[in-house]
């Protein structure tokens, strides 16, 4: 009898292990992924130069979280747009012209460097307002809209700066937005990364504790249910491309401050990895529901690739190819998951 | 208090060329149950939409306890204690029974960081989420259990649970039993009789099922083609009549 006990709870034991792995599967197979990516890229660094760990340094680490930092901000945006259901072409554009015209206003009409970021942020949302209210009032797919706006604000950031690069801005502008603050020993964390953290916990709790993030959920599920429960659809919708654009406003700031000069070709694509990032990290492109954790790891995992391609010397054509197929690798992984988790 | 409740006043509504409801008027009564039948493009559902503020009228007028209202948006009718319960556009898959309860009139935080952020309570909302459910027939699971595992009943009783929780005047129930088993629909039928015995709420039943129609409504509302073409009560007709005036096989003079 006992015995019989005994091998029954060893099976129950075995089948809820495997329960549980499942489980921590569908959950976080995207940090799994990022985990093992890591892990990957740390054996095989000391292989290229001299047997010398060039990955796994603190260094190293921070400048991926750099590197990840702009695109991070760009997919919180892109986080609650998808969530809503929609889609935002323009981020990259919005980058752009955030950058030339606040380069040129510290230059030219001298509002100093909290002025230049400050007029940066107010850009972008009133960018993203636009989106915001093309979608709404002329009811235009978000897809038709922002690739108009695409052409537009890029087309703006070209005739403001008449094509070329804004030079010889305010310099503490630089000193201030891209300042790496000590973090004891010789590691320093740069504000840029420090932006982003804040802003993905805000964006968090914004979409799981808030009304706002509610009715981006709820909009993303059934914008029709939404709107006969008494939603205003409309206003959030405006609201939640404002956001966008502001966030935009933010990567635009940051990337001017880094760069040290306001280019209108910079920002390019953007757009592109910020949704990768978005979708790779779990949001659902047909809307509903989203994850802001999953787009930050999702925006680490693409600057880890890139971060290693770098470190073994992959020629810059490959670059673009690799990090493609990796994002379609973590969607059809996504995918995979989300059957086993039905 | 004396006259209906609602009075529906010569309503009409076109799109484009179709005339989708002609001046159509009927009051709906206190403690009423009201059947809403007619054929597929009769007008039930402009007309649901209309009471509900979903669409506005291009004539016609409603009045709610003897004053006129205007409904221009969904929310206008919610304020005015009017819940809809559609067929498909219920619940939000996505959000949990109780986010789908308070959907569009969540309960925040305190003080002034709460009111600013919208920051949700959302403990308070499973717990009234609890009480307002239970008096219903039919089980729920936890206020905190995502709307897609339900079966077809539960989801009708998160949304019907929805609607009383917030509909202190009349319910409009868009065919409430027609994605039910028989064992589901029985119970959401025994609850839409509970609501009216015993809150005296005023209902909307919209529906193609006859036998449910015939068991529920106190009076029994015919569309055909956008008119209005009868009204029945309960006692004085059978299942076989309202059929034949649905279909056209009898005619009523039109009721003033």
């Amino acid at each position: 009898m006992a015995e019989i006990a005994r091998a029954q709870l060893d099976q129950l034991d075995q089948s809820t292990l495997r329960q549980a792995i499942s489980q921590l599967l569908v959950r976080y197979g995207i940090v799994i992924v990022l985990i093992v990516l890591v892990l990957a890229v740390s054996l095989l660094s000391p292989l290229v130069r001299d047997g010398q760990q060039l990955f796994l340094t603190p260094r190293n680490l921070i400048q991926v979280a750099l590197q990840a930092s702009i695109n991070m901000i760009l997919a919180v945006g892109m986080t609650f747009v998808i969530t809503s259901g929609g889609i935002d072409l323009s981020v990259g554009s919005i980058v752009a012209l955030c950058g030339v015209l606040s380069a040129m206003a510290m230059r030219d009409l001298a509002i100093g460097a909290w002025g230049g970021f400050a007029l940066a942020l107010v850009i972008g949302a009133l960018c993203g307002f636009i989106n915001g209210l093309l979608i709404t009032q002329l009811r235009l797919p978000p897809f038709i809209v922002t690739l108009g706006t695409l052409g537009i604000f890029r087309g703006a950031a070209l005739i403001v700066s008449d094509g070329r690069s804004v030079y010889g801005f305010d310099r503490r502008f630089q000193e201030i937005f891209s300042a790496r603050l000590p973090l004891g020993g010789d590691l320093e964390l740069p504000v840029a990364v420090l932006i982003a953290v804040v802003i993905g916990i805000l964006a968090w709790l914004i979409l799981t504790q808030t009304r706002f993030g509610k009715y981006t959920i709820a909009i993303g599920g059934s914008e029709e249910t939404a709107r006969l429960a008494g939603v205003p659809v409309q206003r959030y919708k405006l609201g939640i491309y404002t956001l966008c654009g502001l966030l935009a406003g933010v990567a635009g700031a940051l990337l001017l401050a880094r760069l040290r000069s306001g280019d209108p070709t910079f920002g390019a694509g953007f757009e592109l990895n910020a949704i990768a990032a978005t979708v790779m990290g779990g949001t659902s492109l047909s809307g509903g529901s989203g994850t802001i954790l999953g787009t930050l790891v999702g925006s680490l995992i693409i600057s880890v690739v890139q971060n290693a391609m770098n470190l073994f010397n992959v020629q810059s054509y490959w670059q673009q190819l690799i990090v493609g197929a990796v994002i379609l690798f973590a969607v059809v992984l996504d995918q995979w998951r989300r059957r086993q988790s039905r | 208090m004396a006259g209906p409740l609602l009075y529906i006043d010569r309503i009409s509504k076109s799109f484009g060329a179709v005339r989708a409801l002609r001046e159509v008027s009927f009051a709906v009564h206190r403690a009423e149950i009201v059947a809403l039948v007619g054929d597929n493009g009769a007008g039930k559902s402009t007309l649901v939409k209309i009471i509900s503020g979903a669409l506005t009228p291009d004539s016609g007028k409603l009045w709610l306890e003897g004053r006129e209202v205007h409904f221009r948006r969904p929310a206008d009718a919610i304020r005015e204690g009017i819940e809809t319960v559609y067929q498909h556009l219920a619940l939000i898959e996505e959000l949990d029974v109780a986010d789908n309860v308070y959907l569009g009139r969540e309960v925040t935080r305190g003080g002034l960081l709460g009111k600013v952020t919208g920051w949700l309570d959302r403990p308070l909302m499973r717990t009234l989420t609890q009480q307002a459910i239970s008096q219903l027939h039919i089980k729920i699971p936890a206020p905190n259990r995502s709307v897609r595992r339900l079966s077809g009943g539960q989801r009708q009783a998160v949304a019907i649970g929805r609607a009383i929780t917030w509909g202190h005047k009349l319910l409009i129930l868009d065919e409430p039993t027609a994605a039910l088993g028989v064992e589901e629909s029985e119970q959401v039928l025994l609850t839409i009789e509970k609501l009216r015995d015993e809150q005296g709420l005023s209902m909307i039943v919209v529906s193609h099922n006859m036998q449910d129609v015939y068991r529920i409504a106190d009076r029994v509302v015919v569309l055909r083609q956008g008119r209005h073409v009868a009204t029945l009560v309960k006692e004085e007709t059978t299942p076989q009549e309202i059929v034949a005036y649905i279909t056209g096989a009898k005619s009523q003079a039109q009721p003033a």
